[in-house]
């Protein structure tokens, strides 16, 4: 029998990690041969810190994509989380593990209100989170007024057993947060990959109706995802205030799009049903690395940086259409040819 | 049939030799076709047949690699649907394509250059003349399937079309609908305007149509006036060569159930819900329950509602005696109900998704499948468990479904539908747009199922189907049961009859 | 009663209910903010968020979305700026900023229509290169000291209170909402949005219309770029960051549906004034900014929410009361033969 498109697709998302790893690999060959100081492990390895929270809530942001949803509430919920943290344990005493359990537990709820509204009231999730962003920085912004200290200062002072998960270094060259990352990918990835609540996750984004035919609670997984998208921004928040030391309403506040494009490039359809945990991963490392590696290796200023990963995007997505539909570069041929008038 | 080059003479719309191939898949191989002016060219063939394709090509959607179009006469290239509405040439799809959020009266003159005033002078001409009521004012989005074909064909009327498409027009009315339609066709008819008409529907075939096509596999087998053919031969036109036209009747034998003492297995008191009302019904261990009935009769909706899909309005529905009524989807399929659904497109197939995933997606909250972790081996035992057992043609358990054949993607949602061990399967037009040797291998699914003890219920609008299969038969006209039939009484003149509302039907003493 | 139900049927009218009931009830609370100088402010800095809800609405009405005018609000102040700061002609500058404009919604159209890729993905890309092109062009530094008349223009009033920019943003923009509404190739952008398999059957160009909804939205950015300028008189590399969320905003509380086919120009407006307003608003109702998202997001959640309720409600009935036309008259107990 012939393999039909879809199934060539399909054995091209797989490989798609493969790219994606091959990416990574020419990065480093690049950047290191530019400026060998990129290769050094302290180096290298340091430049992790900063870009560790996006690949977290990327990873979870993966699954509300599947669904076919979207989460650009996210990059809010970070703040949230931080400024709980530190408003709850500096102005009222908590112990700072339970008020980093307490962020947690805000963040699932930010994200089940907007799963509520996505899943059970029908509203498009891009407008869903989109209010959410706006609410949930807003409410961030009113706890840490709640805070005797101002709150562009932001809340320092934390205990050092829990700035040290942050600043841990395992063999004394391996960041802790490095680690975190590895232990979350790995949970993501049986989450998604290999148990049942992640074939569910994919089913429904592939055809909801359908799995409720068969039994899934579709509104419950939908809603479900949120609140891991919630929860991972929770954790991004922790360890980042763990990082800095300092407690912040708004740090996070432009992560959203450098999410959403890392969740891209990893290979998950905006469509829904389809995406991989480990596309993720990889694509978050490529944007970071060259985040890292052009300033360093090239002397690319930080303000630029949004035009590579802005075109890295673009011929990805568009390299990925034509490779989809071969016909379409025959079209834009004889397209160009006739001039544009005529394209109905 | 000729075979000449040229348009046949006075033809309003000609095609010769026409072939149109995707990537390397050859759907058109060569179509010669003629509507002349007043005729009804009745166009047959199952999926994956090429209809919708060919349609395209002359709605000017598709360009064909080969062969040529005639208008009028005239050699024409319809390079867009601009240009082919140009020509006169319009389709109505068989989903109506409407904007729902606008009115019946924008639906229908968009696109038009002529003052607003202008054109509504004639749209309401227009329907005084064929004696249509539409209330111009409402939103497409509230509308019947029935008036949105209307507004389907106002669309094209409007246009002056010379040649109109019909494509499966009755497949979502209901039997006044129908009439409807059918008295529409005739006035068409006697303008002068040329019609293709596609339909499954043979006995259609011989009530309006003035000639017939049959399609397959990219080429027309049969072509002629109507009145040059039996159904027999239009069946036969239908099936690939050497195949016979007869399903494997040794199956089906002629062996009653004894219903002296027997429980049932499932049973509706009183049971009310959108589209039905007071249904009683009784489902047997090991029979096939017929259930016949017009479309929109509202068996689909008593199944769905059954299954947890709507909400319940009174009654009761008993399955083992367990009282199941309003119980959501997931406890109906826990308790021993499952469902194939109308729509397998819609509501049965995740396309994208591979054929074990597909074939296990009930299981996923049973224990088989595992605790936390999917057990993959456990997953790919049962799933070639149903392709062997139904003969399902697949390249790998990983083939993507949307790749397989129509006959092949119901088999699947069937096993799924089974791999819960039900004791009730509800089975909603199971041959729907499946081909005829796939059809023989779900037939035989049925009776497996049935020599094994499994309640069948049977939807299906195909009279033949529910008198070769079922041991018992109800007819739903209207959203209630009218008729209840043993076996010697099920045949296709009773189905037909009740089907369509006139009484008579025997009730059956249990 | 009916004409009452019809014209609420009109969500710009809901939406105008919506604004002139926020109004009223702010002034209840503190009736200073009813003062003409404040209402007219309300409008006045809402202009260049009334170009940018434009704009985004005729793309959304076609069904898609456009993440890069924020971006293109940018650039276009970055290039216009510089070059009336270095001494260019306002014919020249307006037409390079415009250009500007052209070029990214074309970039944009092509991406999304021709080439078939998700909106939302594409524009995210442009929108990064366009970001990062404000810096190439201005080197990362600020524009300042622009010539004064051209910051002026931002401050000339008619009719006492109301900026001539509103004023001229306001016309055109229910001219265009009279062509969206009224011209048959208007009306070719909500039809797209609505059902494009429809409209191409019925011999809409679909993907033309498509494209050219990205090259009138940047456009229309790329104007707010300009009126931007003037109003602020300096233009900083992250101008306009953040913009296209609030413009997608605007047009929600503007009853523009998200997914296409429903909505209007005036309702985007209407929008963009609530959207620019609420700082005010929070203001004169003592609370401090720091309320401000909290109470739109608020605002666009309970919005949309009930929109989304209301529709839901509307299509169910509709589909129910189908379905018991279907089984034909009622009988109250079983046993009732069929007609």
């Amino acid at each position: 029998m012939k393999h039909s498109p879809l199934d060539r697709f399909k054995k091209g998302v797989k490989s798609w990690e493969t790219v994606l790893l091959g990416l990574l690999f020419a990065e480093f060959v690049i950047f290191g041969i530019a400026n060998p100081k990129f290769l050094m492990p302290r180096v290298l390895l340091g430049s992790v810190n900063d870009i560790i929270s996006i690949c977290i809530i990327s990873l979870f942001v993966t699954f509300v994509m599947i669904t076919g949803g979207i989460d650009i509430q996210a990059g809010s919920i970070v703040g949230l989380s931080s400024i709980v943290i530190g408003v709850t344990w500096q102005d009222f005493g908590l112990n700072i593990w339970v008020a980093a359990i307490l962020a947690m537990a805000v963040a699932a709820l930010c994200g089940a209100l907007s799963g509520f509204f996505v899943a059970y009231c029908g509203v498009q999730p891009m407008v869903v989170t989109l209010g959410g962003s706006f609410l949930y920085s807003g409410i961030a912004l009113l706890v840490s007024n709640i805070s005797a200290t101002a709150s562009y200062k932001g809340i320092s002072g934390f205990p050092d057993n829990f700035t040290q998960i942050a600043k841990f270094k395992l063999f004394g060259v391996i960041p802790s947060q490095l680690l975190i990352f590895a232990a979350l990918t790995v949970i993501a990835y049986l989450l998604l990959h290999k148990s049942k609540f992640g074939r569910k996750v994919f089913l429904v984004g592939v055809n909801a109706r359908a799995a409720e035919y068969s039994g899934i609670n579709s509104r419950f997984i939908t809603l479900l995802t949120y609140v891991l998208s919630g929860v991972s921004a929770s954790i991004a928040g922790i360890v980042l205030t763990a990082y800095l030391g300092t407690a912040k309403s708004d740090i996070g506040v432009t992560f959203t799009l450098p999410i959403i494009t890392a969740v891209v490039l990893g290979g998950t359809l905006s469509t829904g049903g389809k995406g991989s945990v480990i596309g993720t991963a990889l694509a978050a490392l490529v944007i970071g690395v060259l985040r890292f590696g052009l300033p360093l290796s090239f002397k690319v200023s930080n303000q630029y940086l949004d035009i590579p990963v802005g075109l890295l995007l673009l011929v990805v997505v568009v390299g990925r259409s034509i490779a989809a539909n071969p016909t379409l570069l025959r079209k834009l041929g004889i397209g160009k040819a006739k001039g544009q008038k005529n394209k109905a | 049939m000729e075979q000449s080059r040229n348009s046949a003479p006075g033809a309003l719309l000609s095609v010769r030799g026409i072939t149109k191939a995707f990537s390397l898949n050859a759907v058109l191989k060569g179509i010669d076709l003629d509507v002349g002016s007043g005729d009804v060219v009745a166009l047959i063939g199952g999926n994956g047949a090429g209809k919708s394709t060919l349609m395209k090509i002359i709605m000017g959607i598709y360009q064909p690699d080969g062969g040529e179009l005639f208008v009028a006469g005239e050699k024409a290239t319809l390079g867009s649907p601009t240009a082919a509405l140009a020509r006169g040439i319009y389709m109505v799809p068989q989903e109506p394509l409407l904007f729902p959020n606008m009115t019946v009266e924008e639906n229908i003159v968009v696109g038009f250059s002529e003052k607003p005033a202008v054109l509504h002078r004639r749209l309401v001409e227009l329907m005084e003349e064929n004696g249509w009521e539409l209330d111009l004012g409402r939103k497409a989005s509230s509308l019947s399937i029935a008036e949105q074909q209307l507004v389907e064909l106002l669309r094209g009327l409007l246009r002056n079309a010379q040649v109109l498409i019909l494509d499966e027009p009755t497949s979502a009315l209901t039997f006044d609908e129908v009439e409807s339609l059918f008295k529409c066709v005739e006035n068409l008819k006697s303008k002068g305007i040329g019609i293709i008409y596609i339909t499954h529907r043979l006995a259609e075939v011989f009530e309006i149509a003035t000639h017939v096509a049959i399609m397959r596999d990219g080429i027309i087998t049969l072509s002629g006036p109507v009145g040059n053919f039996d159904r027999d031969m239009l069946v036969r036109g239908l099936l690939p060569p050497n195949m016979e036209t007869q399903a494997d009747k040794s199956i089906n034998e002629e062996v009653s159930i004894d219903y002296t003492g027997l429980p049932p297995v499932f049973e509706l008191q009183n049971y009310s819900g959108y589209g039905f009302s007071n249904v009683d019904l009784k489902v047997y261990p090991g029979e096939i329950l017929g259930v016949a009935g017009v479309v929109g009769a509202g068996r689909t909706e008593l199944a769905t509602t059954i299954f947890g899909r709507d909400k319940v309005l009174g009654g009761k529905a008993l399955l083992d005696g367990a009282d199941i009524t309003g119980l959501p989807t997931k406890k109906v399929l826990a308790a021993g109900i499952n469902y194939v659904p109308e729509d397998r497109h819609l509501n049965g197939l995740f396309k994208i998704s591979d054929v074990a995933a597909n074939t296990t997606s009930g299981l996923l909250d049973q224990k088989e499948l595992g605790k936390f972790f999917l057990n993959v081996k456990k997953e790919a035992e049962i799933t070639q468990k149903y392709v062997d057992d139904f003969r399902i043609k697949i390249t790998g358990q990983d083939q993507s479904t949307g790749s397989l054949s129509g006959g092949n993607q119901q088999k699947i949602v069937i096993g799924r539908a089974l791999s819960t061990s039900p004791k009730l399967v509800i089975l909603d037009e199971p041959t729907r747009g499946i081909d005829a040797a796939a059809r023989g291998d779900v037939y035989n699914i049925i009776q497996q199922l049935r020599n094994h003890g499994v309640a069948v219920m049977l939807i299906s609008s195909d009279m033949e189907e529910i008198v070769e299969l079922s041991d018992r038969a109800v007819t739903v006209f209207q959203g209630r049961i009218n008729g209840e039939f043993a076996k010697k009484d099920i045949n296709q003149d009773n189905l037909m009859a009740a089907a369509f509302g006139v009484t008579g039907g025997k009730q059956v003493q249990q | 009663m009916n004409t009452l139900k019809k014209i609420t049927k009109i969500r710009e009218i809901n939406s105008l209910f919506f604004l002139i009931a926020l109004f009223a009830i702010v002034g209840m609370v503190n009736p200073a903010f009813l003062s003409p100088t404040t209402l007219f402010n309300c409008f006045n800095d809402s202009v260049v968020f009334t170009l940018l809800a434009t704009g985004i609405a005729f793309v959304i009405l076609t069904g898609e979305i456009d993440v890069s005018i924020g971006a293109t609000l940018g650039l276009s102040a970055a290039i216009s700026s510089s070059l009336l700061r270095d001494g260019s002609s306002w014919f020249i500058a307006v037409a390079a900023g415009l250009l500007s404009g052209v070029v990214v919604g074309l970039i944009n159209g092509f991406g999304v229509s021709t080439l078939g890729i998700p909106s939302l993905i594409f524009t995210l890309g442009t929108n990064g290169v366009v970001r990062g092109m404000i810096y190439v062009y201005t080197g990362g530094a600020w524009v300042e000291n622009l010539p004064a008349n051209f910051t002026k223009l931002s401050q000339i009033k008619l009719f006492g209170n109301l900026t001539i920019f509103y004023l001229v943003v306001l016309l055109a923009v229910i001219a265009a909402h009279i062509a969206l509404t009224h011209t048959r190739r208007g009306r070719y952008f909500i039809a797209v949005g609505d059902n494009a398999a429809g409209a191409t059957l019925v011999g809409i160009p679909a993907k033309r219309t498509k494209i050219i909804a990205y090259v009138l939205c940047g456009v229309l950015a790329s104007v707010a770029g300009i009126i931007y300028s003037s109003r602020i008189g300096f233009i900083t590399p992250t101008a306009g960051n953040g913009y296209e969320m609030k413009a997608i905003a605007a047009c929600v509380l503007g009853g523009i549906s998200l997914s296409g086919g429903l909505g209007s120009l005036l309702g985007a407006s209407i929008g963009a004034v609530i959207m620019s307003s609420v700082s005010r608003i929070l203001v004169f109702l003592g609370f401090s900014s720091d309320y401000d998202n909290t109470i739109t997001g608020i605002l666009l959640i309970t919005i949309v929410v009930i929109d989304a309720l209301t529709q839901n409600r509307a299509a169910t009935k509709s589909r129910h009361e189908r379905l018991a036309a279907r089984t034909g008259p009622a009988h109250a107990k079983k046993g009732g033969a069929a007609k």
